[in-house]
């Protein structure tokens, strides 16, 4: 837990996205929202006031999808990544639907594949801080 | 012939009822070495002289704004008597054109009568790149994504690119030709920040990669700029100095799912901003894409001219790479693009000055005319909510 003192740590407290970082932090699960009804799954989350209320859920989610893209990133960077350049970003597609944006773990760049399948891991940032990231599903 | 889309009255009062009549900007520059403050003012000034108009004629101010500048400061500075209307746009490069299309909204609904657009940006130094300074808390909708580490524009692009090239076969060679069509127009323009230095595929191949499959010769420049235009309607524009360039048709849209400059939860994810906005654009006009005399598509990252040629119909999904080869969007080809240079080689200045080089195309007045062009097509950035407008001659 030796967060460079410039990293971007998101707001944890925002009221919308709250259930996500607690889901992460206390209980190392991926945290996503559906509508009740339908059952469906969306990103990013709406406010649970959403049309009157009562209309959606929060649900752990299997915390596996597929790479549906990634791009490969190099200098110059945010002083807060450097130690993890060339750094993966991704845009993972959940096997519930959804795509969210995140990093890879434990993958070199030339390892990865469009449609390779990914699993999610969680790497404590601080006391309060917990990302969601990914790595290969082997 | 004005186009009929049913209670759609306010473009129809739109369409070749207002005109740009001026246009001004000044030098473009790594460090201009004065505050958009005071660039603001003399870029419209000079916009106002290449008019014929006076500071007491403009009752209307629309601006492309992020820095918290102000209208009132800037209409004093100038002389503006009094504004009985004004605006600002935000979201960067998809505000553009949005600027021209509120102003001719205001002027169609009476509400101003002549109407001064501008943005002003002072970009040029390294320290002042917006994502280099993303640091402690992340609030909203970019702790959706920054926290990763996704933050800078060019991945942000790049995830798409990467995409469009997985999906239909797009190679790094499509992107260089955007980038090389762009030098080789800059290479004319005395204003163009690159125009001394040309652009060749090996070269363009052997960029360092920044955010692969982006290299760096898929990245805009950053530039310090001001620029302007003013806005009146067509029969008062009669009477003015330049021929009236007429706004034929003004879009804005933002879509479903936006997130900052992306919209990765659209179904097809290739949907861009721009679709939703070309779909509005092309509604509202009589004329279409291949009516395009050439296209001044807005160019960040050199796919986004690959995706703004699909989403604006010029060529079907996925084709966008293809069109570009053969020099069909070079001077001379089938849809010359980003004729001076545009954001990749002109000046990067949230495509402020792809409207400039719309009206010099209408004007005949460009150095990389195209000969008897009618009407030009100029966009805002696909991805973040954007904008759009169809330019064309008396």
């Amino acid at each position: 837990m030796t967060v460079h003192p410039d990293y971007p740590l998101p707001d944890v407290d925002d009221p919308v996205m709250r259930p996500f970082w607690d889901g992460a932090r206390d209980e190392g699960r991926l945290m996503l929202q559906r509508e009740r009804t339908t059952g469906r799954a969306h990103w990013p989350p709406k406010p649970m006031y959403w049309k009157g209320g009562g209309r959606l859920e929060w649900f752990a989610a299997s915390g596996r999808g597929r790479i549906y893209s990634y791009v490969v990133a190099h200098e110059p960077f945010l002083p807060a990544f450097r130690h993890l350049l060339p750094l993966v970003l991704v845009l993972v597609e959940v096997d519930e639907g959804p795509r969210l944006v995140g990093h890879m773990v434990g993958c070199r760049p030339d390892e990865m594949a469009f449609g390779m399948r990914v699993r999610v891991v969680f790497e404590r940032l601080t006391e309060r801080v917990t990302l969601p990231v990914w790595e290969p599903d082997r | 012939m004005a186009v009929q889309v049913p209670g759609d009255d306010l473009f129809r009062r739109i369409q070749d009822r207002v005109a740009v009549v001026g246009i001004g900007h000044l030098p473009f520059a790594k460090d201009i070495g004065r505050p958009i403050s005071d660039t603001a003012v003399e870029a419209i000034q000079l916009a106002l002289d290449d008019a014929g108009l006076e500071p007491e004629d403009v009752d209307g101010m629309s601006m492309l704004e992020m820095e918290g500048t102000h209208e009132v400061s800037i209409a004093r500075r100038l002389g503006v008597q009094g504004l009985r209307w004004w605006d600002k746009i935000s979201y960067g490069g998809g505000a553009s054109c949005a600027t021209l299309a509120h102003a001719a909204a205001a002027i169609a609904a009476g509400l101003a009568t002549t109407v001064v657009c501008h943005r002003a940006r002072n970009r040029g130094a390294k320290t002042s790149r917006p994502w280099a300074q993303e640091r402690m808390l992340v609030r909203d909708d970019k702790a959706l994504h920054v926290p990763w580490g996704l933050v800078r524009p060019v991945d942000i692009i790049g995830m798409w690119a990467h995409r469009h090239m997985h999906e239909f076969g797009t190679r790094r060679e499509h992107f260089g030709n955007v980038a090389i069509a762009a030098r080789k127009h800059a290479g004319r323009n005395p204003h163009a920040m690159m125009r001394d230095r040309p652009l060749d595929v090996e070269t363009y191949l052997a960029g360092r990669p920044i955010g692969y499959p982006l290299t760096l010769h898929d990245c805009c420049l950053e530039t310090d700029g001001a620029l302007a235009c003013v806005v009146t309607s067509t029969e008062r524009a009669r009477d003015l100095r330049q021929p009236p360039v007429l706004v034929h048709a003004v879009a804005q849209a933002s879509g479903p799912n936006p997130v900052h400059l992306a919209n990765y939860n659209n179904t097809p994810a290739m949907e861009t901003t721009s679709v939703f906005c070309a779909r509005l654009l092309w509604q509202r006009s009589a004329l279409q894409p291949r009516d395009m005399d050439c296209a001044q598509i807005y160019d960040a990252f050199t796919p986004l001219v690959i995706t703004g040629l699909e989403d604006y119909g010029f060529c079907r999904r996925g084709e966008g790479g293809p069109f570009t080869e053969g020099g069909r969007i070079e001077l001379g080809g089938a849809l010359p693009v980003l004729t001076s240079g545009g954001g990749l080689a002109e000046a990067y200045v949230h495509g402020f000055n792809l409207i400039l080089e719309g009206v010099r195309q209408i004007r005949g007045t460009s150095v990389n005319q195209v000969p008897g062009c009618k009407a030009t097509l100029v966009t805002g950035a696909s991805g973040v909510a954007t904008s759009a407008v169809v330019l064309r001659a008396a």
